[in-house]
């Protein structure tokens, strides 16, 4: 029976590591330990999702992020500090590093205390922008919870967020409303990375409550402009977000139930919301992964060693298939486009001379099969379809695949009888043969006239 | 002995009849082709069995995948390792004959079970076929001289003349390596025909001048310089049936032999460059007509008709080329051959032809240097063909202002000029060496002349020199010759040692003390792009380098040494000479790997990219004159700098970055010196954002940079190398202007 425990830890593995794509490590970065409890059933629900949640201080000088030139995490969930900043260990430096190398980060910020500049400047390489003074809050005087802040109107009550576009996948949304406590804005710049998760209502502005005055001066941002949370997924499809309010978070607010003015009470969707976060964010949502990708030439008996060539024709007939898969929660499931979207393929050189549409044609357990068929262009070189799938909150699909398109080759040139336009020329050819045939014929076998020409050709000789 | 001489005999139209004197000529002339072939391999000897330059490492190449592939894969090669992303038509786009003579030659020998290395014969095949050209010229001379040395002599110049050895030293692997056996062999089989007007012989120049086209672009030269000797001699009134025979003989069965080469198609009926052919052959035809019909009209009639029709048709035939020239049926003429008559229009209009330096016009001294005193002895022989005019003379002559001519032009076509040299020089010395060293018209002279009746006139010119009988003015005269012939020795075997025989590849110098000292930092750096790399990542660099990154590193280029493109070799020059900002979307568009570029400073290499960069910047600007401009390298005062001096442009270039990154590390502060340009350069190095240093030869030559991918997280690359330095970005907290609002 000794099999029985490692089966067991076998079968507890894969259900670990089936939860998140990428790893179940995960760093939690907390000043004061007295705060973990504030926060533990956002602790419970990850630990519940097969997180491995390892508590650290900023402040402890053995923290490092790499281990042996490898990441010691998987991900990071960083709460804001009290102090100036996360430590050396935690430099922003490092964190692009740990970024670099497939690293997820969730950054909370919160309105009550000032955003350390060090923070700031990293936000500032994302091309995400804080308030100058780095402690303000979006204060909205429609949309507040009457219940908890019927002064300050400091705590947001909003909708949960919809699509970002038309043709994008909404990870975010569902029912309820969401309680956004202090927090603390942010604007986004124009890095095509970045796409904002929650942003503020429009009616919103940000207000620094430590300025005295009753009015403000130069507002930062205002109205939707203002996002709360916004996420940026590198080029390596890391995961990078930014939430305002650290409190949303806490226990208060997972079942606190609030007011808007002129509304009825409701229970916050906070939890629900925060799974939404903290499951995007650590790769167990909007993971795409490509299967195998083939293309051949367009006909019935393909075997195997038709597939995927590195040499075509010009005006091949030519079949490409793609199988994409999508990560949700625990398993890959067949990946759909969103409507309104479409994923492409290109056949490139120097510029596309075909961009496609890729259609799905099969699906498997979990993954689609999406596939195209066209000619190849009459223009010979080196070719590379493309599938180029960047969309915002799903991980980026970039495949290459370089193939050679030759000319024809000296013996695939329709020749002789097939060109119409060179019957005339055959015709000359061959009456040139008949008509010397006859010229011969007639010559050897036509009598000699008379004697006379015998006796000159005698002569001749 | 005899027995097996006499056919030979025969063959080297030994008149004398004795064995001795044949069997002499062939040992003669065996011993010539062992010195042609020994002068050839200094380089092999100091260096190694390496292939030269630049040319032949394609050559080599395709060579190599003739072997593997087999014929019909060649000739269907595309390759997809050369003018990326484009990719090269290579089986349609070169000359084979040279890799299919080597894979001949490797197939022989293999079928001998001589197992020979591919390379070995590349490397070899150049002596091998000077020898076969010493041969050849032997026989070309002798259809010119009936003085049993001048042939003799020919071949000995041929052999070891420098304006030849310059192509075909050992390793020198080019077109040209079997070319001139070829040129100087279809001459002569022209020569036999013209003057026996056999079909046989006519029908063997074609099938050389196949085997030349096949071989070299070059035998656009034959195309034309045949039908000027066949128009020069009906001009002079010498058309015979003879000159009708092989012409139309070594025409039709050319055209339809070179139509055979898919680089060549149907160029013979549509190009400019081969018309004059074309039409000679219909005059011929007309020609012959007219000789025809004068057999049957009385003069008078018959000059009337033959003026009118010379007319009608030259005017209707000329109005032809013009309009099928307009039309674009025939090809305009290609702008190498506006060049050859117009030095100054390359630069003007196609830099690309300009920037080559064997397209540059000759200088004067390097006729000196290549071809000794044969060049002085070269007008001499020519006159000497004016006495003896007859229709062989007429074509040295024609040659010799051709060739003369296109020498001055441009410095590689010193080698078509180089066989008649050889026999123009040959004619003159065995008419010297005749004059004084032999007393007495001795028998053989008397059967010479007897048997040969073409020598009638040549013997009325002979009659004076019986009568030198003075032993001192022979002594002087042929001791003076003797003395230029070792001369000429001594300079050709110099020149060959000292100037011709280096790879290029592998640079050889001398210590202060007086040791060699090799440099082999292109190999050194090929290598290193060989084991390093992945084997299809794609290299930039300047054209020049091309088709040893092919041959040496094996991995893609984007240009090389095959100037078939313009744009693309553009594009690259703009890549080399933009900002980084401009260069790095083009790297990312075509691919690029790793950037490669040849930088000569610090060891005092001239042949580097700063001294070759104007011409990438001219090239570019031929396309972008908008956004490159040459003007922008030049300093105020019209200098050419890249010390503090330099211009903006230059200094923000991605070539003057690569050549100087970090280059001042290697000396003391603000002491960093180039050698090249001699001059002292900025204390501070030029930074790279978008480009890694990923490798720098021993001597600095090459140095090898790598193109990054784009910033992760969606930077600018000199934001991102700032971040990765420390520096804090600032933050842009006052934008003029409204704000920019985001909206998805």
């Amino acid at each position: 029976m000794r099999w029985c425990p490692s089966l067991l830890l076998f079968g507890f593995l894969a259900a670990v590591n089936a939860l998140s794509s990428s790893g179940n490590r995960l760093l939690v970065v907390l000043e004061d330990a007295e705060e973990k409890g504030s926060y533990s059933t956002l602790w419970g629900d990850l630990e519940g999702r097969g997180y491995n949640l390892i508590f650290e201080s900023p402040k402890n000088e053995q923290l490092s992020l790499f281990e042996l030139g490898d990441r010691a995490y998987d991900h990071i969930l960083l709460l804001p500090p009290k102090s100036k900043g996360f430590g050396p260990s935690l430099s922003p430096k490092n964190l692009v590093d740990f970024m670099n190398s497939d690293g997820n980060v969730l950054l909370a910020l919160s309105g009550k205390s000032t955003t350390p500049s060090a923070i700031s400047s990293l936000l500032l390489e994302f091309d995400l922008h804080l308030s100058t003074d780095r402690s303000s809050v979006v204060v909205d005087h429609f949309n507040y919870d009457t219940l908890s802040a019927s002064d300050k109107h400091d705590v947001l009550l909003l909708p949960r967020p919809g699509s970002l576009r038309p043709d994008t996948k909404n990870f975010f949304g569902g029912e309820g409303v969401l309680a956004f406590p202090s927090a603390n804005p942010h604007t986004l710049g124009d890095n095509s990375l970045l796409a904002p998760i929650l942003r503020a209502p429009t009616t919103a502005y940000s207000y620094n409550p430590k300025e005295d005055s009753n009015s403000v001066e130069e507002v930062f941002a205002t109205g939707s402009q203002l996002a709360l949370v916004s996420a940026m997924q590198a080029r390596n499809s890391a995961r990078f977000t930014l939430l305002g309010s650290v409190e949303s978070l806490q226990d208060k607010w997972f079942s606190a139930t609030v007011k808007a003015p002129g509304g009825n009470q409701a229970e916050t969707a906070n939890r629900d919301f925060a799974k939404q976060l903290t499951a995007w964010t650590f790769k167990e949502t909007g993971v795409l992964k490509v299967g195998k990708i083939e293309h051949h030439l367009a006909k019935d008996d393909i075997t195997v060693e038709d597939l995927n060539p590195s040499i075509y024709r010009i005006k091949n007939e030519t079949v490409f298939s793609i199988e994409v898969s999508e990560y949700n929660y625990d398993r890959f499931i067949p990946f759909t486009v969103p409507t309104n979207d479409a994923l492409q393929l290109e056949f490139t050189m120097l510029s596309p001379f075909h961009r496609l549409t890729l259609h799905p044609t099969a699906t498997t357990a979990n993954s689609t099969i999406y596939n195209t068929a066209f000619t190849v262009p009459d223009q010979h070189g080196i070719f590379s379809f493309r599938v180029n799938y960047k969309r915002p909150f799903l991980t980026y699909l970039e495949e290459k695949h370089e193939v050679t398109v030759r000319h024809y080759a000296h013996n695939e040139y329709p020749r002789s009888w097939k060109i119409s336009g060179g019957w005339v020329w055959i015709a000359g050819l061959w009456s040139v043969v008949g008509g010397f045939l006859a010229f011969v014929f007639v010559w050897l076998y036509s009598v000699p006239a008379s004697s006379v020409a015998k006796g000159k050709s005698k002569k001749m000789q | 002995m005899a027995e097996s001489t006499s056919p030979v005999d025969a063959l080297l139209k030994g008149s004398s009849g004795r064995s001795a004197r044949g069997l002499l000529r062939i040992i003669i002339l065996v011993t010539i082709a062992a010195a042609a072939v020994s002068s050839r391999l200094f380089s092999v000897i100091r260096f190694e069995s390496i292939i030269h330059e630049f040319d032949p490492w394609f050559n080599f190449r395709a060579t190599k995948y003739l072997i593997q592939n087999g014929f019909y894969d060649f000739w269907d090669w595309f390759d997809d390792r050369t003018w990326h992303p484009l990719g090269r038509v290579t089986g349609g786009t070169l000359y084979p004959g040279l890799m299919v003579t080597s894979g001949v030659i490797y197939h022989i020998l293999r079928f001998l079970t001589i197992p020979v290395d591919i390379r070995n014969i590349c490397v070899l095949l150049a002596p091998a076929f000077s020898g076969l050209t010493a041969f050849a010229m032997y026989l070309l001379t002798n259809e010119m001289s009936s003085s049993p040395s001048a042939g003799l002599l020919a071949a000995a110049f041929m052999a070891i003349t420098p304006g030849y050895i310059s192509r075909s030293v050992a390793g020198s692997y080019d077109n040209e390596a079997i070319a001139i056996f070829l040129l100087v062999f279809t001459f002569f089989l022209w020569i036999k025909a013209v003057k026996n007007g056999s079909i046989m012989w006519g029908a063997l120049a074609a099938l050389f001048y196949g085997y030349m086209v096949s071989a070299w672009g070059g035998y656009v030269f034959i195309t034309n310089l045949i039908p000027l000797h066949v128009f020069v001699l009906i001009c002079m009134g010498r058309y015979s049936s003879r000159v009708y025979i092989s012409y139309t003989t070594w025409y039709a069965l050319g055209t339809l032999a070179s139509m055979q080469i898919p680089f060549v198609g149907f160029l013979p009926i549509r190009n400019s460059d081969h018309m004059s052919a074309l039409g000679i052959f219909g005059l011929i035809q007309l020609v012959a007509f007219a000789d025809f019909v004068r057999g049957f009209l009385p003069g008078k009639q018959f000059q009337r008709l033959l003026t009118a029709s010379i007319i009608l048709t030259s005017g209707l035939a000329f109005v032809g080329l013009i309009v099928l020239t307009m039309s674009g049926v025939i090809a305009p003429w290609s702008g190498r051959f506006y060049s050859l008559w117009d030095t100054g229009y390359a630069k003007i209009h196609i830099p690309i032809i300009a920037s080559v330096s064997e397209h540059q016009p000759t200088a004067w001294p390097s006729f000196f240097f290549d071809l000794n005193f044969l060049i002085w002895l070269f007008p001499a022989g020519v006159y000497m063909c004016f006495r003896d005019l007859k229709d062989e003379h007429v074509f040295v002559i024609i040659y010799s202002v051709l060739a003369s001519y296109f020498a001055g032009v441009m410095v590689r076509l010193m080698l078509t000029l180089t066989p008649i040299v050889c026999v123009a020089a040959a004619l003159v010395l065995s008419y010297i060496l005749d004059t004084y060293l032999k007393t007495s018209p001795g028998p053989i002279n008397r059967g010479r002349s007897s048997e040969d009746p073409s020598s009638e006139a040549l013997r009325s010119a002979r009659t004076p020199e019986v009568g030198i009988s003075s032993y001192f003015s022979k002594a002087v005269t042929t001791s003076a010759t003797i003395v230029y012939l070792l001369l000429f020795v001594a300079h050709c075997t110099w020149v060959t040692s000292n100037a011709y025989s280096s790879p290029s590849v592998v640079l050889a110098s001398r210590m202060p003390d007086g040791s060699q000292f090799i440099i082999d930092d292109y190999r050194e750096a090929y290598y290193w792009l060989r084991q390093n790399t992945p084997a299809n990542a794609k290299i930039m660099s300047w054209w020049d380098y091309g088709y040893q990154i092919g041959g040496m590193a094996d991995r893609p280029t984007l240009v090389d040494n095959n100037t078939w493109n313009n744009t693309h070799i553009a594009t690259v020059g703009k890549a080399m000479s933009s900002r980084e900002e401009v260069s790095y979307p083009i790297l990312r568009q075509h691919d690029v790997d790793y950037v490669l570029v040849v930088f000569g400073g610090l060891l005092g290499y001239s042949g580097d990219d700063i001294n070759k960069f104007l011409w990438m910047v001219r090239i570019a600007e031929g396309i972008w004159p908008d956004q490159v401009k040459e003007r922008d390298f030049f300093t105020s005062r019209g200098e050419y700098r890249v010390d503090d001096q330099a211009t903006p442009a230059m200094r923000n270039s991605l070539m003057y970055k690569m050549s100087y990154h970090n280059f001042n590390k290697l000396f003391p502060m603000g002491q960093a010196t180039d050698r090249v340009r001699g001059t002292k350069l900025p204390s501070e190095s030029p930074q790279l954002s978008t480009l890694d240093e990923a490798f720098t030869s021993e001597n600095w030559i090459i140095r090898i940079y790598k193109v990054k991918d784009l910033d992760n997280l969606g930077r600018d690359h000199s934001n991102a190398v700032a971040f990765d330095h420390g520096n804090k970005r600032k933050k842009t907290t006052k934008k003029k202007g409204p704000r920019v609002l985001r909206s998805e």
